[in-house]
């Protein structure tokens, strides 16, 4: 039965999607309260953010009078708000549908998705840090009808949401959960060679992205957000594309995410501002996409006549809104928070074999 | 030997892992964004009985484990083991229960399954994709619950517990889809 049908049948259906509603107003009335300005950019754009690994919707824009050209969905509305950071709207936040492509369907992903990002001006990720800590208590509370909650229960465990989540830099959880040091994490020769001790596959093909992944997923991951909250943060400056560098050892940068139960939830940045570093790096991003065969666009030229205009010293995340609303609700996965997941949207049932 | 790419990894698959035999009970393709894709899959040791939780590179290839299968029937459960018969050479081979995980509340003493074997040790059944099974106790349907309740627990012969339709009756026969153990139809 689908999820729609659902809700004609049982009375208790509804009751994720009342959460879901509430999650929202509490998100929405905590920005505006702290003076964040709710902003609308774009979801359908020329120039989509560079992620190589993230593949967009592409589709065409016609308008009379005009050639036919490429349109895509946004992977998130980030370049937009920049735009509006660097105009000086200052703190701002939104709540809006973003898209990613090739994306399994899986219990925490949705090919379609609600994504809240929010810009804390004069601030850096630290202070993101203490947003997020106390955005979830609210939520809490307000969902639990409880002005002194401080537990959330998730599927039988119980996680202390109490500002004061436990901390852990990227080099002391490799350190910690997985005996790799500093230095052995940063180079590729030294890394893959770890993980060919430690039973993963390594060949001539392997890089070390895909062994910091690799360890990252099977020996970290399951350890962060098991009482409370996990912050881990700094990440080797690879990994943080739109992402300023650590002053005090730029091998590292001012990145960090945030994990409930092994379950991402968010991801910070302090947000690059240097418009000749971020042009390099997105440009990277092109090259990096026209060796994964992925769809290939321009550079949008207007973000960084932003950037060059100057952009407040920021921190910025994007949050998974599904994800958080079924924390919430206490449902096994996003689907359950959707009123029509992608695959009750999409026959799946339907193979390309069963076409022929 | 056969390999499969680790994106490729599916449900029911038999894989190799540090040379020992895995069944996969679920995948999650993921491909976080700031990373290329993995699989992460979750598996049964079925030598050892343990649930293990792996995460590969999509990319990787993956030995699958050589399995055999033959067509058995069901006969009783012994203890923590259940028992199976070949009926053409009558030989019998023990399986440990846990084994079998959801599958069990689907066997009955006529059933043909396929055992499966690994270096010829029995790990675990595959069955038929429905199979019919009878109600041994259903509440009775008020008329006061129907609204939002349209559907209830029954027990079928077998013991096991699965929602149904408020309409079915003790006695009823049941089709069960056994991949993901629910209700289908009444049988006729």
């Amino acid at each position: 039965m689908k999820t729609w049908q659902k809700l004609a049948v049982s009375n208790a259906a509804i009751r994720p999607f009342k959460i879901r509603e509430t999650v929202l107003d509490t998100i929405r009335s905590f920005f505006k309260k702290e003076g964040f300005l709710e902003v609308e950019t774009p979801l359908l754009c020329e120039n989509p953010g560079t992620e190589p690994y993230l593949e967009v919707f592409k589709t065409t824009l016609k308008a009379q009078n005009f050639s036919d050209r490429p349109g895509f969905l946004v992977t998130s509305p980030e370049l937009f708000m920049k735009k509006l950071l660097a105009a000086g709207v200052g703190s701002c936040f939104q709540i809006c549908k973003s898209f990613r492509n090739e994306e399994g369907v899986s219990a925490f992903h949705n090919h379609e998705f609600t994504i809240l990002e929010w810009y804390h001006v004069d601030a850096d990720y630290t202070d993101v840090m203490t947003d997020c800590e106390n955005l979830l208590l609210r939520i809490l509370r307000t969902v639990s009808g409880d002005e002194t909650a401080i537990i959330l229960t998730y599927q039988g465990k119980e996680y202390d949401l109490s500002p004061g989540w436990e901390r852990i830099s990227v080099a002391e959880a490799f350190k910690k959960y997985a005996n790799v040091d500093i230095d052995e994490l940063l180079t590729e020769e030294s890394l893959l060679k770890i993980g060919q001790e430690k039973g993963y596959s390594v060949t001539e093909t392997t890089d070390w992205e895909e062994i910091y992944n690799q360890i990252f997923l099977n020996e970290i991951e399951p350890n962060l957000g098991k009482a409370k909250p996990t912050i881990i943060y700094e990440y080797p400056a690879s990994q943080a594309a739109l992402s300023k560098r650590k002053e005090s050892d730029p091998r590292f940068a001012e990145r960090f995410e945030f994990y409930i139960g092994g379950l991402e939830l968010g991801n910070a940045f302090s947000e690059l501002t240097d418009s000749d570093e971020q042009r390099a790096r997105m440009q990277e991003d092109l090259e990096m996409r026209k060796k994964m065969d992925k769809y290939s666009y321009t550079l949008d030229e207007d973000f960084f006549t932003a950037l060059k205009m100057g952009l407040p010293r920021t921190g910025g995340i994007a949050v998974g809104v599904d994800r958080l609303v079924m924390l919430f609700a206490d449902v096994a996965s996003v689907r359950e928070t959707l009123f029509f997941p992608i695959n009750e949207v999409f026959d799946f049932s339907v193979t390309e074999s069963d076409k022929k | 030997m056969s390999i499969v790419k680790a994106g490729n990894i599916r449900k029911g698959m038999y894989l190799l892992h540090k040379d020992q035999p895995y069944y996969v009970t679920h995948t999650d393709f993921m491909s976080p964004g700031k990373g290329s894709a993995f699989m992460r899959v979750k598996y049964r040791n079925v030598i050892t009985g343990n649930t293990e939780e792996f995460t590969y590179k999509s990319s990787e290839s993956v030995e699958e484990a050589e399995i055999q299968s033959t067509q058995m029937q069901f006969l009783y459960v012994d203890g923590s083991d259940s028992v199976f018969m070949d009926n053409n050479t009558y030989e019998q081979v023990e399986i440990p229960t846990v084994m079998l995980e959801d599958k069990q509340g689907l066997l009955t003493p006529d059933i043909q399954v396929y055992v499966m074997f690994y270096n010829g040790k029995a790990l675990g059944v595959s069955l038929p994709p429905k199979v019919r099974l009878k109600v041994t106790y259903a509440e009775e349907a008020t008329a006061g619950n129907t609204q939002g309740q349209a559907r209830k627990m029954v027990t079928l012969e077998t013991g096991l517990e699965i929602s149904a339709p408020i309409f079915v009756k003790e006695g009823d026969t049941l089709v069960i889809d056994t991949d993901t153990v629910s209700y289908v139809s009444r049988a006729n």
